[in-house]
């Protein structure tokens, strides 16, 4: 009774279950405060949605929870719109180009593999980098040392690139090529992945721009909007790969999820939280990198014949 | 049964009554002979796909008329019946393991593929004619008619195209959009009979040709054509021709319930 047709997708899902995966993945987003679709590109395609479908939806998705979130960092003057802007900027440059790739090898029949090699990759670094981390700080905590953060202010090789800008909220003078490639790298990941690109750009804006941590979060969910409306509408346009109807179940799941998630949060140590991050992204990649290399019991697949020709 | 009745006086109305909307055609009549005819109808001859729909039945009956069987058992007559979806190009691929992961790297474009076919007969259709007259007239998976397209066809072998299309026919047989089903096709009276046919929650959406043969010593007889159209309604129809229609207005619509999503969930995070 709670089955439904989702029209783009092509497929009946069962109403509960959409919304239940929305919800904890939005729980987990709460929870840890990241964006959440590295985590749910990879359900939606183990509960059977098209790769490139799970990929243009949670695309659509995270706009809705990045607009939700930039607003509260907004609220508390946390955006560097000029940092933002050219960011973004690089993105939509990277997303047009990462669109355009999806529909290529779409027409070659590559798409489910890349995209699976690509969360395979990304998880994989990631899961073991956090793990690592929280390990460390877990151990130090425990030794009764203090946490310290690493501080900026130091030169790199990034000041001596040219066309430098001023970026008053964040208080640097750079050049706009590092932003821009940066943006234009996280707007391809949000073509070919689905994901808001956060667990890049934010270590990226800390460690590479050297930009203060107060604005990082602010600023990096500013950009995402744009980012993610613009992979939505290529996508939607080029591919014709966005359900709105799963879009919007897995929005509502995502911000009654993310309330708890929140709450939940409070209660529970920073390291530890990170330490059960790293080991569930690390069991998606686990579980992707199985299928791939397992032989499967079906070799063949048929899929539409997309243009080319 | 009611329905098991209603589909009888259905089926004997039809046997008496002009069939309005079923084409028929006379596949062989030889002068001065009383001919055998075929006459069938559908129990729905449009299916609309809602958000609900988790897939249907129809059930496919007629009559013989001018039948010289004097009851429902000997098998003077083959009825089989054919239900054809849209037929589209798509692409078979097949995979092989490329430095330790499977990877699609064999490919063949099949031609002419039924979204949907479904054959059911009283028995084996091969015992019912030979494969000139099942090629013919389309019956059974040997006789689809898949055309192969593109440069590799020459390359792969006959044995490598064969491959390919059961492949798709193993499959499409799995998502239960190809059937075909020996003991499909019921008398139930001295001449008339009825079929019923799945139609899964994933059948495509098109125009359906339902076919209906009636042989004898492995001739076709008679033959009869109704239609089936299988549409989206509601709001998934609306969203599919939008997507495909206006993808552009699609595309920035769905940004707009997004943003509006987003400002909704912020604006009750502030409220507590």
């Amino acid at each position: 009774m709670f089955e439904i047709y989702l029209p783009i997708a092509e497929l009946s899902v069962n109403l509960l279950v959409i919304l239940g995966m929305g919800g904890a993945v939005g729980f987990l987003s709460g929870m840890f405060g990241v964006g959440g679709g590295f985590l749910m590109t990879p359900l939606l395609i183990f509960s059977g949605i098209p790769p490139a479908v799970a990929v243009a939806t949670e695309a659509n998705q995270i706009v809705a929870s990045s607009v939700s979130g930039s607003l509260a960092q907004w609220r508390r003057g946390n955006v560097d719109i000029k940092m933002g802007t050219v960011l973004l900027v690089g993105g939509i440059v990277g997303a047009v180009f990462g669109v355009q790739l999806v529909r290529v090898l779409r027409q070659l029949g590559q798409v489910d593999l890349i995209i699976s090699l690509s969360y395979v990759t990304f998880l994989g670094i990631i899961g073991v980098l956090m793990l690592i981390e929280s390990v460390r700080a877990i151990r130090r905590a425990r030794a009764g040392g203090q946490v310290s953060m690493r501080r900026s202010g130091q030169h790199n090789w990034i000041h001596g690139l040219p066309f430098k800008m001023r970026f008053k909220h964040s208080k640097l003078y750079i050049s706009a090529l590092p932003p821009l490639l940066l943006g234009a790298f996280v707007g391809l990941l949000a073509a070919i992945m689905g994901v808001g690109g956060g667990f890049i750009m934010v270590p990226a804006m800390i460690y590479l721009l050297r930009m203060p941590t107060n604005v990082v979060v602010g600023t990096s969910l500013f950009q995402i909007i744009f980012v993610t409306a613009a992979v939505t509408v290529l996508h939607a346009t080029t591919n014709k790969t966005v359900d709105v109807m799963l879009a919007l179940i897995l929005m509502i799941g995502g911000v009654i999820g993310a309330q708890f998630g929140a709450r939940a949060g409070q209660y529970l140590k920073g390291e530890q939280l990170r330490a059960l991050l790293a080991i569930m992204v690390l069991a998606v990649c686990l579980r992707l990198l199985f299928d791939l290399v397992i032989r499967p019991e079906e070799l063949y697949s048929i899929g539409p014949a997309l243009g080319g020709h | 049964m009611t329905l098991r009745a209603l589909i009888i006086a259905l089926a004997a109305l039809f046997a008496t009554s002009f069939c309005a909307n079923a084409q028929e055609t006379r596949v062989s009549a030889p002068k001065g002979q009383i001919i055998e005819k075929i006459e069938s109808d559908l129990s729905s001859r449009r299916i609309e796909i809602e958000s609900n729909f988790t897939g249907q039945q129809i059930v496919i009956f007629g009559t013989i008329e001018n039948s010289k069987q004097s009851d429902f058992e000997p098998g003077l007559y083959d009825v089989v019946v054919v239900v054809k979806g849209p037929r589209d190009t798509i692409v078979a691929r097949r995979k092989s393991k490329v430095a330790g992961i499977w990877i699609n790297t064999r490919s063949l474009t099949l031609g002419n593929a039924p979204g949907y076919y479904a054959v059911l007969s009283r028995r084996d259709v091969h015992k019912i004619a030979s494969d000139t007259v099942l090629n013919a007239y389309g019956l059974g998976f040997d006789a689809i008619g898949f055309r192969p397209i593109g440069k590799n066809v020459p390359a792969l072998a006959a044995q490598g195209l064969s491959e390919f299309t059961d492949a798709v026919i193993r499959i499409m047989q799995r998502e239960g959009l190809y059937i075909y089903d020996p003991d499909g096709v019921v008398f139930v009276g001295r001449n008339l009979f009825r079929a019923t046919v799945n139609l899964p929650a994933n059948v495509p959406i098109g125009n359906y040709a339902t076919d209906v043969y009636l042989l004898r010593n492995g001739e076709v007889l008679s033959h009869n054509r109704s239609n089936l159209r299988i549409t989206k309604a509601g709001f998934e129809r609306f969203v599919y021709a939008a997507a495909f229609d206006y993808p552009l207005l699609y595309g920035i619509i769905a940004v707009i319930v997004a943003i509006v999503a987003g400002l909704a969930a912020s604006a009750m995070t502030r409220r507590d």
